[in-house]
């Protein structure tokens, strides 16, 4: 049992003569146990978004299965958790308080929650801006250290601009995660991945209503596993250094390069979100230094896990990145498998994008080049779940050389999933 | 209290004493400590790269990230007796040489013993092996030799407590498991005891009109074993692409690999040389490192280990170097003169020539 977040690093620290880029693999890992003091129930709320549009009411079970996943997510918050559930329209409204502030879970708010979600009514369109703003405003009623959503829709966000949702999202960055689930086929992964990228959620599609529930329930529990909010990391560099990205890379693909946050002359912060016990994750950070001569060693990176408290930044764990320059080639030619892995992870993750978005524009040729190369991707680092969903877009010929044809019929539920579930990764072997 | 024979006795008080002990446990006085080349704190206060006085607390140039000089970078040890240098050079980022130095008395004659291992850079933390291998194994050298043991087999087990040393630093990884080169003496008044493995060397380099100079080591390397074969002359050897890999070293995986053993009776006064192949890359002819180390090295042991260390930079410092010196025969520094005066009085070639008179 580990009692301290720990931030290990992967790398060959050897570069050839001149050489500029310092690549390594981040591995941030949560204490087993609770951190210093866990964030106790008083301090997490929890708000679950249900589209209530009208399109909601075909078909029918739709609406009621979104009830019931509603229903089985509440009676999972804990005792003392603050929450609220939305219905979102073109606008939005509270089913659950209705007194627009969030009501504090116990058995007798639970039941009367559920009494409202299994009354609330589907009408009207979809503003997805409106409903994150309302969450918005219900979560700053409350104190709550640890703010997460779910959000569910089933259509486009047709009753606003793209603007106007984007206006939205900035306003909730840093302020709540949010897991975003889209019913059926008729919802724009684009759009979700939008939400659910900037406030540090997941995405995914649940084709058929009735896996609702569920899901619901699992996310919710995982949400009330989190203990430790608001962690960063906080990367150092050299002066002149050029700072090329850093992207989460397992579980999932997720470049945060362009949220850093200044932290200091020389260091910048990228938001993690909350850490529930023993979860960990990869990082792939990348930087550009002035190259020193042979036989120096240079300091590329201190790579620092950052938790907010009331009395200042808490320094979780840290890792150095190094950068030794060699004229032995046996040492600056080895390849470290970690940075390899997931270099090849993050192209997965892409080329199914542009393939898909090729196919989309009805450039055979190019889709079928990308997801050629993504199936051979796929089969050399072991991604089984995304080799299976690529299979049912394509026809593997050849796996090896990625060597595909285009499925003629494609299952719109099997498109959507293989886009939301592109950025999946699987970890390197230790 | 008399000791019993064989046992090692307190210098200052008689006293018996265990043959590992640092201490007297009667006086307190120093039992002659080996003295290592080992790790220590760096008081710098600016960054040589960019002179930023923000250093931190690891080492590091918190403006330009540079790493600072460690202790290891550049070491010079004098136990009077024999005295050794050990440098990083110019083209590698650390100090992956290690050596030991430790002196002992035998029927009242001083003794010399060193040994020098060289991590090899393709496994695992060679910097903490070399380190490890020289502390273990000069310990036991030391051992062995105020027990009066038979110093062939104190060499074997010098050895084997080095390879113990490694394994111990054994954790999975990149690369190969940690390992080293191995060579160590010990120079009584009689003989030199030598015992290596790869392809760090022994030179004897003898003083005086007609005097030799050879190589009492061969290297456990590619090049040394294509010479050895007939194959190559030794000047081409050297050429050879992969010249410098080592096919036999002090290793966690090396278990069951017999160290070389030697004893060399030297036939008159003059110096034995222990070096790492960051010197002797630069003249790997017994008869040039005379020229270079001699007459000096007779009564300036650590000036002359100094100076072939900065040759080796010099010529280019590919390499991590690591000299070390032990006139034979060997002769403890005098307690009581002051050391400036008395290499003024006494011009280095005239004892030399005095023994050499003697054959």
């Amino acid at each position: 049992m580990s009692t301290d977040f720990t931030v290990e690093i992967s790398q060959n620290e050897y570069l050839a003569e001149g050489a500029s880029d310092v690549n390594a693999i981040v591995t941030v890992t949560a204490p087993d146990a609770g951190l210093a003091a866990p964030v106790d129930d008083q301090g997490s709320a929890e708000i679950i978004i249900i589209d209530c549009s009208g399109s909601m009411r075909s078909p029918r079970t739709k609406i009621e299965q979104a009830r019931a996943a509603t229903a089985a997510a509440i009676d999972v918050i804990k005792d003392g958790v603050a929450f609220a559930v939305i219905a979102g329209t073109n606008k939005a409204q509270p089913i659950f308080p209705l007194d627009y502030g969030l009501a504090i879970a116990d058995d007798q708010t639970r039941f009367l929650a559920k009494q409202a979600v299994a009354g609330s009514l589907p009408r009207g369109g979809t503003a997805i801006g409106q409903w994150l703003r309302l969450a918005h405003s219900m979560f700053l009623s409350h104190p709550a250290a640890l703010r997460h959503a779910i959000l569910l829709t089933d259509g486009q966000n047709q009753h606003e601009t793209p603007e106007q949702l984007g206006e939205a999202i900035s306003l909730c960055e840093g302020v709540f995660s949010c897991d975003c689930r889209g019913v059926g086929t008729d919802w724009e992964v684009s759009e979700l991945r939008r939400i659910s990228s900037a406030l540090l959620g997941t995405v995914d599609i649940v084709p058929d209503p009735s896996g609702l529930a569920a899901d619901f329930a699992s996310m919710m529990e995982s949400a009330m596993g989190k203990q430790v909010a608001d962690v960063s990391l906080r990367v150092w560099t050299p002066q002149h250094a050029e700072f090329r990205f850093l992207k989460q890379v397992a579980p999932t693909v997720e470049d945060l390069t362009s949220r850093r946050v200044q932290s200091g002359p020389q260091a910048g912060d990228y938001p993690t979100g909350a850490w529930g016990p023993g979860e960990s994750r990869d990082y792939h950070l990348c930087v550009r230094v002035t190259p020193a001569g042979v036989g120096q060693e240079m300091l590329a990176a201190r790579v620092s896990l950052v938790a907010a408290t009331p009395s200042g930044p808490d320094v979780l764990g840290q890792g150095l990145v190094r950068a030794i320059w060699t004229d032995d080639e046996a040492l600056s030619t080895r390849i470290n498998g970690s940075v390899a892995h997931y270099t090849g992870q993050a192209e997965l993750a892409q080329v199914i994008q542009e393939g898909l978005e090729a196919r989309k524009r009805g450039d055979e040729d190019t889709a079928t080049a990308k997801l050629g190369r993504a199936v051979a991707l796929a089969e050399q680092s072991g991604n089984e779940g995304t080799a299976k969903l690529l299979a049912k877009v394509v026809d593997v010929v050849d796996a090896a050389s990625g060597t595909v044809q285009l499925k003629k019929r494609v299952d719109d539920a099997d498109e959507m999933a293989l886009d939301t579930r592109s950025t999946k990764t699987v970890r390197t072997k230790k | 209290m008399t000791a019993e024979p064989g046992t090692a006795v307190c210098p200052n008080c008689g006293r018996a004493v265990g043959a590992t002990d640092n201490f007297c446990e009667g006086c307190r006085t120093e039992l002659a400590p080996a003295a290592v080349s080992g790790d220590g704190p760096v008081a710098a206060t600016e960054c040589p790269a960019c002179h930023s006085a923000q250093i931190s607390a690891d080492g590091y140039c918190e403006s330009c990230g540079h790493k600072l000089p460690a202790a290891r970078d550049h070491i010079e040890l004098d136990l009077g007796v024999l005295a050794g240098v050990t440098d990083k050079g110019l083209r590698h980022s650390r100090n992956e040489d290690a050596m030991a130095l430790a002196t002992a008395e035998q029927g009242g004659h001083p003794v010399a013993l060193a040994v020098v291992c060289d991590g090899v850079s393709s496994s695992r933390r060679p910097d903490e092996a070399s380190l490890a291998a020289v502390e273990a194994a000069v310990r036991v050298l030391l051992a062995g030799v105020r027990e009066d043991a038979d110093l062939l087999e104190a060499s074997k087990a010098a050895v084997a407590a080095a390879q113990q040393a490694l394994a111990g630093l054994n954790e999975p990884g990149p690369g190969d498991p940690p390992s080293a080169t191995f060579v160590s003496a010990v120079l009584t008044h009689e003989t030199a005891t030598l015992c290596w493995l790869g392809d760090s060397r022994a030179y004897w380099l003898g003083s005086g009109p007609d005097a030799e100079a050879k190589r009492l080591t061969t290297d456990d390397s590619l090049a040394g074993e294509m010479v050895a074969a007939g194959l190559v002359s030794e000047d081409d050897a050297m050429t050879l692409p992969g010249a410098h890999v080592v096919t036999g070293w002090l290793g966690a995986d090396a278990s069951g690999t017999d160290p070389h053993v030697a004893t060399f009776a030297p036939p008159g006064p003059g110096v034995l040389l222990l070096c790492s192949d960051g010197l002797w890359n630069y003249r790997p002819g017994a008869a040039e490192l005379a020229e270079l180390a001699l007459p000096g090295a007779l009564t300036d042991p650590l000036g002359t280990a100094a100076a072939l260390t900065s040759f080796a930079i010099e010529a280019g410092g590919m390499d991590n170097i690591t000299v070390v010196v032990a006139p034979y025969p060997p002769t403890a520094p005098a307690p009581e003169e002051k050391p400036a005066p008395a290499s003024e009085e006494k011009p280095a070639p005239a004892p030399e020539e005095r023994t050499a008179d003697e054959h």
